[in-house]
């Protein structure tokens, strides 16, 4: 990531009231359609992220000593710096990022191989009925006119904030998180999350890294496929130039 | 027979099968050197992305079938490792020398056994998880290790499949007419494969 003015989602669930506005303002802006909701004896719904579900708030129910403790997290892509999806991506521009540092998609250009959902750290990424990718793209046709993304914009208690990131950076550690989630890992994220406990605790990874295997493809696997290739036809030429082709003659010399 | 007269080293069958694994590993691996380096100019050759996935799906599953179709004729005499194969290999294969001379062979040479070995087992990993990725016949689990092996044994294939194409046409002159006519003069059958000629009884 080079960018140097990189945007990013401040989300505080210290100061969410999980009235879920942010998930009917990504749906409104992005034209997605509503899913019919199921009574699963909690007000979290719906439960998981869908293709027509860009962000959502997750609802923890955490016991305490004398009542329930309500944590409300909005659950999105991480926009992250180094991004495991982008990385795995075998279509050009189908994945793409903008100046702001977002992670944005183009449908037309998603081949429909479905990679990005296994490179992601975060389990983000879901695909439509076509096969193609559907994920939160910070609301990139909005930002690059200077507007707020949806959910930022709606959000009434400033629990999702937008801004340059250096700068939501440090209000976070002003009003007293000492650490910031997403601060460094996978080279920033461009959504930092206020956890007043342990990242686990509100459903996420203590260390968050793209899978090893995508690391070890990436940086291995890959140079070798074109080191081997041309090692192989430069050896071809030396030995043809060294020690030539076998000559039906010189087997009979030998003989 | 006379030295000169042409024996038959390759059926219609065989020759017309190797043209298939050849055209289709060449639309593989022309494809994937695409897919992983986002060669934009490749992908418009085939119409884009998206139709360039499809096409390296059934070319591979051209391959996969044509690979299945070798076992028949390559296996057995491959799994047949013999002493002179070791000495063959003692010698490497007389490649690094003007004078050397090899022991002598049956119907494929020790390297020409090795080599099919290594690219039927590669070939029928890629092939497998290829289709997984392709099909995602289990939801989540096994696509990452799908991923992981396509690409290592993508990454043998194409040092192994070059090293092939130059030992049966430049290095060796002569060979490369067993894929077209399926035949080789007699006496180069003797000089290459002396085993296979006296089983064969030319």
């Amino acid at each position: 990531m080079t960018t140097t003015n990189r945007k990013a989602l401040l989300i505080s669930p210290e100061l969410c009231i999980g009235c879920r506005g942010c998930q009917t303002a990504c749906k409104a802006w992005n034209q997605l359609p509503g899913t019919k909701t199921v009574n699963r004896g909690t007000v979290e719904n719906p439960p998981d992220l869908t293709p027509q579900l860009y962000n959502r708030i997750r609802y923890v129910e955490m016991p305490s000593e004398t009542s329930v403790r309500w944590l409300f997290v909005n659950q999105r892509c991480m926009h992250c710096g180094d991004a495991g999806c982008m990385k795995i991506c075998p279509a050009p521009g189908a994945l793409y990022r903008t100046k702001e540092g977002a992670v944005a998609f183009d449908k037309d250009k998603c081949i429909g191989c479905k990679l990005c959902v296994e490179g992601c750290p975060f389990d983000v990424p879901r695909y439509d009925e076509k096969g193609k990718i559907a994920k939160c793209h910070l609301c990139f046709d909005r930002i690059a006119y200077g507007l707020l993304p949806a959910c930022a914009k709606t959000c009434p208690t400033g629990a999702i904030r937008y801004g340059e990131r250096d700068a939501l950076v440090e209000m976070a550690k002003k009003a007293g998180y000492q650490k910031v989630y997403g601060e460094m890992d996978l080279e920033g994220l461009g959504a930092i999350y206020a956890f007043r406990d342990a990242p686990k605790i509100y459903g996420y990874a203590e260390k968050p890294g793209i899978p090893e295997s995508v690391v070890f493809w990436h940086k291995v696997l890959k140079p070798l496929s074109y080191i081997g290739l041309g090692g192989v036809v430069a050896a071809s030429l030396i030995h043809y130039v060294a020690f030539g082709p076998k000559k039906d003659e010189e087997v009979k010399k030998d003989e | 027979m006379s030295n000169n007269a042409m024996v038959r080293k390759a059926s219609s069958f065989e020759i017309v099968n190797h043209w298939a694994l050849a055209v289709s590993f060449f639309v593989l691996a022309v494809s994937g050197y695409a897919f992983l380096f986002h060669l934009e100019g490749v992908g418009s050759v085939f119409g884009g992305f998206n139709q360039m996935r499809a096409v390296h799906n059934w070319a591979g599953v051209v391959f996969a079938v044509s690979l299945f179709l070798t076992i028949f004729h390559y296996l057995p005499v491959s799994l047949h490792f013999t002493s002179d194969d070791a000495a063959w290999f003692g010698k490497a294969g007389g490649y690094f020398s003007k004078r050397a001379a090899v022991p002598p062979q049956d119907e494929l040479n020790a390297g020409q056994k090795l080599y099919y070995l290594v690219v039927l087992a590669a070939g029928v990993v890629i092939s497998a998880s290829g289709i997984v990725i392709w099909l995602r016949p289990w939801a989540k689990s096994g696509i990452l290790l799908s991923h992981l092996l396509h690409n290592i044994s993508f990454d043998l294939m194409v040092i192994a499949i070059p090293a092939h194409i130059y030992l049966a046409t430049l290095a060796n002159p002569g060979t490369f007419r067993i894929m077209v006519y399926g035949t080789v003069p007699l006496s180069w059958a003797k000089k290459r494969h002396a085993k296979w000629v006296q089983r064969m009884g030319f």
